[in-house]
């Protein structure tokens, strides 16, 4: 112990205090961090703050205007999600351990943190009185802080006493984090909140009566958090299976469309519809590509290849013109990017065989998408959209990297291409997209692209919103991918070649992966912008999570009244992106330390 | 596998594809109707909901609560048109307009009828292709200020000489109280923000010693957070008229008589004192106007409408009348018809229907 307390202090003197100006940099930015947390949390507890505003409104903040009779949906997203990300951390399981006292110097980290917080904090804050005066109330007092400091300056130190036991259990990290998941369910049931209550005059009670979390909210959690616990121990089963993990890593990427598709919004299906359309289509389409794929080694197949390609290309082209069943169109898309590929994939049978299983999976996952997406929904809101609030922000977020990023890859390439027009077309999307502020594009969206469509072709506002973000960070992606591929020397593709690489293979194989490992930060945070960016969508008149608490809260007054409370609720959304951006951000780290980019 | 094989499965596959497309009523694609020579009343029946035009917040005017569900004074009046066309209140969609967008978001025929705190002007109604309906609130501009800088209920815009003013950027608002205080010859140092909140933070914060707006926001501002009383709103009458009613677009009266009568029918029912709690127990031949208002005779007033012959029953059963629809969503923040513009015009206030019959 004595060693590790001259040991830290040497450590102070080297890197805090090394010189005059060092110290004096150092003493004044502590003062400056204190200085800002004494005033955020003096801004917080002052008596004029009703953080009820912000507790009361969750499900506003979350879904909106989405009835309560079909939450069941919105728990079933959560918890697939959920589920998905068990199975995942299962499969992906980490070899790595950490040992008992890791786990209580984080534990340490944590008691010390509130400690600080619970020091730094003022005794008194400002309020501004009727008549514009500053007036010091005491919102944090002694007897408080002291009820507060004793149990968490014994906690530091037990804590600290374990830590240095050096107890020598070693445990996988992955089951840890379930371990520290399982912590906030357990609080859901022992933590009492101060709620909202009305008195039979339909007053508030003051001072809010503290009652246990609603059921409503911890039994699906804990439900959500007892499946994800099952399917990480079904996952970590069938860690080595490699099949298991590519069909994770493709529902993934399926996931979100099916929620937003399927489960979240209740499509309405009628047997007709199916029957005489969706089927037809589907086998025709299905037909078509498979006898693609068997014949295309035949040797009279072959020599009309070309020809066949570039005359389904422009019937494809002229399909997006004219008023087709939307799921025709996008088979005949899948079907253009299947032929594409097939010469280069289908030369032995087992080739031709998997690879018609995948089209036809692939198409039926178009079909059931498409069927899913293109419905009316039977979900009743009293507003224009079902997505409102968070589930708002959250779907555009997902439609900016989802759809954007495969964006991204196909503008780079062509961008990059030696084809003259594929080359001028590309050029010309990335430079005009990114020309133009993202807040004219959503103008764009909101007003002048009804000119610009088909006759008779008509989108929602928020599908309108999605087709220009897509491109917008599209544009974004594919600037930071051209980037990475210009970081590859060109021996790689000389290399390529000489082992007689067709153009595919060369870039999917050896251009594409490099290049994108060498961007994962830019890709991050192009992902962490287009999240952020979505809140911009509230000047023509979505309402996301931000604008609920902007707007729509500080002026309720029925039943309870919340006119003016707009700024806790400010600090409250800050708050909220700021977990969300900082996980992003640290799991990128993570990403990146473990593809050992910066070491080379 | 021969060639013939090829070909003819190819040709099938072909054929299942046409035949789908033959078969296909447009799912994704919507027609785009011509509804030039079509009331909205028809495309609403049509529909089977009233899309309706409110403001993102105006505290007691347009409110969404916790849960998702909409309040407020323009509110109900949506409902109160959807029970009048559909016999269901509930069948109402809102779609919260900016002041900014709320005027070609109409014209666009995305929303039937406006019910935004909108205010009935000349070149609003003239230039920009709208009808506006009768007023259901009678507002106008009002100051705000404190009684230590010497303000008093009494005071004019000769009094604020030399203070600070806040109020919201580019809006009539602005324009006014520019014109009033040149005209009272008071010297004003304008301080302009965007949102009437952020002016209430800035006169909380001491950064300005009056705002103004709208009387019947201030009214509310001044339940919330003056316990004191310290807080004044003057001058009593008005620095301008702010008659709030319902927005539609222009030549379409088919259209125009369901809106304006649905609003007169809650105020011909405040007028009888018949609420939706007594609306059942209505002696209707004792009172014929009430009568035919509320379907008796064979409802021939609202058949000819295009409505239900119980239509305005209806109305008042499900929402209520204009008194009940006034005092469930302004009294709670100290709005009272009693002496005010929007009194019942027997009792001097400007709340008037023409007759029903």
């Amino acid at each position: 112990m004595n060693l590790d307390y001259k040991k830290s202090l040497a450590w102070l003197k080297e890197n805090l205090f090394s010189s005059i100006p060092s110290s004096i940099l150092t003493v004044v930015t502590i003062y400056f961090v204190l200085g800002f947390f004494r005033g955020l949390f003096g801004f917080a507890m002052a008596s004029d703050k009703d953080w009820l505003s912000v507790l009361n409104n969750m499900q506003l903040y979350m879904v909106q205007a989405y009835p309560e009779e079909d939450f069941i949906r919105v728990w079933i997203s959560v918890g697939l999600a959920l589920v998905f990300a068990g199975m995942s951390i299962g499969l992906w399981k980490s070899t790595e351990e950490s040992s008992l006292s890791d786990v209580f110097s984080k534990f340490l980290r944590v008691s010390l943190a509130f400690l600080f917080f619970t020091v730094v904090a003022p005794t008194f804050s400002s309020v501004t009185d009727n008549d514009g005066l500053i007036q010091t109330e005491e919102s944090f007092p002694m007897d408080t802080r002291l009820q507060l400091l004793i149990p968490s300056a014994i906690l530091v130190i037990v804590f600290f006493v374990l830590k240095n036991l050096n107890l020598n259990y070693k445990f996988n990290k992955s089951d840890l984090l379930c371990f520290y998941l399982a912590i906030p369910i357990v609080l859901l049931w022992i933590v009492k909140l101060p709620t909202i209550q009305l008195d039979s005059s339909n007053q508030r009670i003051i001072p809010d009566p503290l009652m246990p979390i609603a059921d409503t909210t911890k039994i699906p959690w804990t439900i959500i958090f007892g499946l994800f616990l099952g399917f990480y121990f079904i996952g970590s089963r069938f860690k080595d299976s490699k099949n298991m993990k590519r069909t994770m890593s493709i529902s993934w990427v399926l996931l979100p469309l099916f929620i937003f598709s399927w489960i979240f919004k209740k499509p309405e299906i009628d047997l007709p519809t199916i029957l005489g359309q969706d089927i037809p289509i589907f086998i025709g389409i299905f037909l078509i590509g498979a006898l693609t794929i068997t014949f295309i080694n035949n040797p009279v197949v072959e020599k009309y290849f070309s020809a066949y390609l570039g005359i389904l290309i422009a019937i494809t082209g002229i399909s997006l013109f004219i008023s087709i069943p939307i799921l025709l169109k996008s088979a005949l898309l899948l079907l253009v990017l299947f032929t594409i590929v097939i010469p280069a994939v289908s030369s032995s049978s087992k080739g031709k065989r998997n690879l018609i299983i995948v089209w036809g999976v692939s198409l039926f996952t178009l079909a059931v998408l498409i069927r899913g997406g293109s419905s009316d929904t039977q979900i009743i809101v009293q507003q224009q959209s079902i997505f409102g609030g968070f589930s708002l922000t959250w779907l555009l977020a997902i439609f900016g990297t989802y759809v954007s990023f495969p964006l991204g890859v196909l503008l780079a390439l062509g961008r990059n291409s030696k084809l003259p027009i594929v080359r001028l077309v590309c050029t010309g999307i990335i430079e005009l997209t990114r020309s133009v502020p993202y807040i004219t594009w959503l103008f764009f969206a909101s007003v002048t692209m009804a000119v610009f469509l088909p006759e008779g072709v008509n989108f929602e506002l928020v599908v309108r919103v999605l087709m220009v973000t897509a491109f917008f960070s599209g544009a974004y992606f594919a600037e930071n991918i051209r980037g990475g591929l210009q970081s590859i020397p060109k021996g790689q593709y000389e290399a390529a070649d000489a082992i007689g690489m067709s153009p595919f293979q060369k870039t999917s194989l050896i251009v594409m992966p490099q290049a994108l490992r060498a961007i994962i930060p830019t890709l991050v945070s192009s992902a962490i912008t287009a999240f952020k960016d979505s809140s911009l969508v509230t000047i023509i008149g979505l309402i996301d999570f931000l604008t609920i608490g902007k707007v729509i809260i500080g002026t309720q007054s029925i039943p309870v009244n919340f006119v003016g409370h707009d700024r806790e609720n400010l600090l409250f959304i800050a708050f909220f992106y700021w977990i969300f951006t900082f996980t992003l951000s640290r799991r990128s780290m993570k990403v990146e330390k473990r593809l050992g980019l910066g070491e080379r | 596998m021969s060639k013939k094989a090829i070909v003819s499965l190819l040709v099938l596959s072909m054929v299942a594809v046409a035949c789908a497309t033959d078969t296909t009523e447009e799912v994704a694609v919507e027609e785009e109707h011509d509804h030039s020579d079509e009331s909205t009343l028809d495309e609403v029946l049509e529909r089977g909901f009233l899309k309706c035009g409110i403001s993102t917040g105006a505290t007691g005017f347009s409110e969404q609560a916790d849960d998702g569900s909409f309040g407020g004074f323009d509110v109900d009046f949506c409902y109160a048109v959807a029970a009048a066309v559909f016999g269901d209140y509930s069948k109402v969609e809102f779609k919260q307009l900016t002041s900014a967008e709320r005027f070609t978001s109409l014209a666009a025929g995305e929303v039937d009828v406006l019910f935004r705190n909108t205010t009935w002007t000349q070149s609003r109604d003239t230039e920009l292709g709208n009808d506006f309906g009768p007023t259901t609130y009678f507002d106008g501009q009002q100051l705000l200020g404190r009684k230590a800088d010497g303000i008093t209920e009494s005071s004019t815009l000769a009094d604020i000489d030399g203070l600070r003013v806040c109020t919201n950027a580019g809006t009539t608002t602005e324009k006014n109280i520019t014109e009033g205080a040149g005209l009272a010859g008071a010297t004003i140092e304008l301080v302009t923000v965007e949102a009437f909140a952020e002016a209430v933070d800035k006169f909380i914060a001491g950064e300005c010693d009056i705002i103004t707006t709208d009387g019947s926001a201030l009214v509310g501002r001044r339940a919330v957070n003056d316990a004191l009383n310290d807080w004044v709103i003057f001058p009593t009458s008005p620095i301008s008229k702010e008659p709030l009613g319902p927005t539609y677009r222009s030549n379409d009266s088919t259209w125009a008589d369901v809106v304006n009568w649905t609003v007169y029918a809650t105020i011909i029912a405040d007028e009888y004192g018949v609420t939706s709690a007594n609306v059942d127990s209505v002696d209707t031949d004792a009172l014929p106007e009430l009568g035919r208002l509320f379907g008796a005779n064979d409802g021939e007033l609202q058949t000819k409408m295009g409505l239900d012959a119980k239509a305005f029953y209806n109305v008042i059963k499900q929402v209520g009348n204009y008194d009940q629809i006034y005092s469930r969503n302004l009294n709670p923040l100290g709005l009272f018809r009693e002496g005010g513009a929007n009194d019942r015009w027997t009792n001097g206030g400007l709340i008037y229907a023409p007759p029903a019959r």
